[in-house]
């Protein structure tokens, strides 16, 4: 009977969630055509700015492309949905002419999830302890120095940060040689697992990834500072102090486990759109990965690319989301749905 | 278990000229005052008051919770540890240091606080909890902890399989009281404060705690110090009664003396403000007007302002805590400077 219960949840809950999929998939699918301009207009345009008449524009279009936007938007529905439900995005119409979605999007993703998830997991952590840091030592002038620092960076759009420390510390003081560390990696290294490589690539992740986590820490940082203020008003705290616990363990199992839980819920989501790609790391230091694709492919107007990137982020969002979920039913007793198969 | 043999004239504890204030933003609350108090091994004092008369301050600054806010500006604690067959080992409270005080709490004096509905981690099981008190303290662990829970827990009339692997929000308000109850007595500490243990609790369920209570009393060998505002609870459980006004205490005395022979016009205030079934209606009368501001204090008696039979002198002089007689060898003693003639006036005004 439990058993039934239990399948059962987990039954809907997947149902449930596929079903988000589809919606996304669909809306993605008419809206990236809604937008103004095709891939051929694009393509046309771009062309026509380098001096050649429409004409002429054209016709080398129509060589190049063989896709056919002009089949009426219901056929070419089904016909998507047909090709995704065997596992195939489609292939690139204009960012890499002819290359499978699925191949682009694979290459570029072991990038993405290193930079992005690495910075993101980085400031989580730093933002903890600095938030814990803060509210032990509320009102002091560390609290004050943290708090109003995190408020600042976490107000002021990421990008904006980015640019100005660019400017600062390496056109104006020249501290790091910026252009040289465009990219994720030295032109001319040979990727591989060697140790130069690594070394490079971790080289040309450190300017960006720090200033990604300086930008990020602050919200991190505030939130855990509340969230700790809170917990350590909490009676059990007082009353573990009443029995005599070293401040060490009350830190940790007491009063970090429950100031960590709302956080852990942000993180998961967090790190679901960590595979969206940063506009500020490879928008703004053009380091390699999904999120260049994707603006490549936006501005190219490829459909199935752009397609294909939202669809894999829907995914990981709606998984992360539902690990979160697990997470948080793991590390909080009280939110452990009945008839759990845990135990 | 062992009674270990009384050792007359050695108090558990010594309050000696306790003074307690909180930094307020228009001044120094001075929410204990010049309290000075022994509690005998063995015996059960209780506090009574009103709201905000100091009790759970005192309390608190027993093991020296007090929040940051608050100090200790003057005054000692002294507590005596007595173990059969060794001298008796005297603990200056106020002097340890932070691992000596981490040692001291829940060891020598538990306080069960008033919020005991909210007294555990909801992230870690009872277990756990009981685990880490008794690692905290380089006690017993594994399973001969777990025997001793088990013990404590049927102590306190609990289910112990039912309660030993579950979180505590599984459990209800009564059962969370009484297995921070229980903990309270793990390490055998021979000093127990209860501060208000029955608050929040319905009817029933405060009537279990204080059987529970009665019984660990007659089983076990511990001091006792029981905060609360219910007189009657007070009452049953007691054998002393400290009455406390602005931070002092303005009548002390034997349970019996208390309710049979009060002297304070406070004390007799409080009884009659209690309705029982043998009373009419209207003989429960309320003490017109509220307990004084802490900051700028009346003269005098700090009682005047709400005292029927305040004259020029009360208003003049603060009266101190004296002993005026002996009954069954427990002092009554007595802030005030109508003691003889008040009950006897109180009483014939209703």
């Amino acid at each position: 009977m439990l058993q039934k219960i239990a399948s059962n949840y987990v039954v809907k809950t997947i149902v449930r969630r596929l079903f988000t999929v589809l919606i996304v998939v669909t809306l993605t699918f008419f809206i990236i055509r809604a937008l103004p301009g095709n891939p051929i207009d694009v393509f046309v345009y771009r062309l026509m700015d380098g001096g050649m008449s429409e004409e002429e524009a054209r016709q080398r279009a129509t060589v190049l492309f063989r896709i056919d936007l002009n089949a009426p938007l219901g056929v070419q529905y089904v016909e998507y949905m047909g090709n995704l439900l065997k596992g195939d995005l489609g292939d690139s119409y204009v960012v890499a002419q002819g290359e499978p979605v699925m191949k682009l999007v694979m290459a570029n993703m072991p990038w993405t999830l290193f930079s992005v998830g690495t910075a993101l997991i980085l400031s989580f952590i730093i933002g903890m302890f600095l938030g814990m840091l803060a509210a032990y030592r509320r009102n002091t002038w560390i609290d004050h120095l943290i708090t109003n620092l995190g408020a600042a960076i976490d107000s002021i759009p990421n990008t904006l940060t980015a640019i100005i420390l660019i400017l600062l510390v390496g056109v104006i003081w020249k501290l790091v040689p910026v252009a040289q560390m465009r990219g994720a990696f030295s032109p001319g290294m040979k990727p591989g697992f060697t140790l130069e490589f690594i070394w490079d690539v971790l080289k040309h992740w450190a300017w960006p990834g720090s200033i990604y986590v300086l930008t990020a820490v602050g919200g991190w940082m505030l939130a855990m500072r509340s969230s700790t203020l809170s917990a350590l008003g909490d009676d059990y705290v007082t009353v573990a102090r009443a029995r005599g616990l070293p401040d060490m363990r009350i830190l940790t199992a007491y009063v970090g486990r429950n100031a960590s839980l709302p956080l852990v819920t942000s993180l998961a989501i967090s790190l679901g759109f960590v595979v969206g790609g940063s506009v500020l790391i490879e928008g703004i230091f053009q380091y390699r990965g999904v999120g260049i694709l994707l603006g490549k492919a936006i501005g190219s107007r490829d459909y199935p690319v752009m397609q294909g990137i939202l669809l894999v982020t829907t995914i990981t969002v709606i998984i992360s989301t539902a690990l979160a979920d697990v997470l948080y039913g793991w590390l909080d007793p009280r939110v452990r749905v009945s008839g759990n198969q845990e135990d | 278990m062992e009674t270990t043999t009384k050792t007359p004239g050695v108090p558990t504890l010594s309050i000696q000229n306790l003074t307690v204030s909180y930094q307020a933003k228009r001044g120094a609350v001075q929410a204990v005052r010049n309290i000075t108090l022994d509690i005998q091994r063995g015996e059960a004092l209780a506090l009574i008051g009103e709201s905000g008369s100091g009790k759970t301050t005192m309390g608190l600054s027993l093991v020296r919770l007090l929040p940051s806010n608050a100090s200790i500006s003057q005054g000692r604690l002294i507590y005596r540890r007595v173990d059969a067959g060794k001298p008796v080992r005297e603990i200056d409270v106020l002097a340890l240091k932070t691992d000596e005080l981490r040692q001291y709490r829940w060891k020598e004096c538990a306080m069960v606080f008033q919020a005991a509905l909210n007294a555990f981690n909801p992230v870690l099981k009872i277990s756990e909890q009981f685990a880490d008190t008794s690692k905290a303290h380089g006690y017993i662990q594994g399973k001969a902890l777990e025997e001793r829970a088990f013990h404590l827990l049927k102590l306190v009339r609990l289910e112990p399989s039912r309660v030993w692997n579950g979180y505590a929000h599984e459990l209800s308000g009564g059962m969370r009281q009484r297995v921070l109850i229980a903990l309270s007595l793990l390490l055998e500490p021979q000093l127990i404060i209860l501060d208000e243990p029955t608050t929040a609790l319905d009817i029933l369920t405060q009537r279990n705690i204080m059987n529970v209570l009665k019984d660990l009393r007659t089983q076990l060998d511990f001091s006792l110090i029981f905060i609360s505002h219910d007189l009657s609870l007070a009452a049953e459980l007691a054998d002393r009664v400290a009455t406390m006004y602005a931070g002092e205490i303005v009548e002390l005395s034997d349970v019996y003396t208390t309710f049979k022979n009060p002297l304070h016009p406070y004390t007799i205030g409080l009884i009659h403000a209690v309705p029982t079934l043998a009373a009419h209606r209207d003989n429960v009368t309320s003490i017109p007007g509220s307990p004084p501001d802490l900051i700028n204090m009346p003269t005098g008696c700090k009682f005047h302002p709400r005292c029927p039979l305040a004259d020029e002198r009360c208003k003049r002089d603060d009266p101190t805590l004296e002993t005026v007689e002996t009954v069954n060898g427990a002092e009554h003693k007595v802030a005030c400077w109508h003691w003889k003639s008040a009950r006897a006036k109180l009483t014939s005004e209703r």
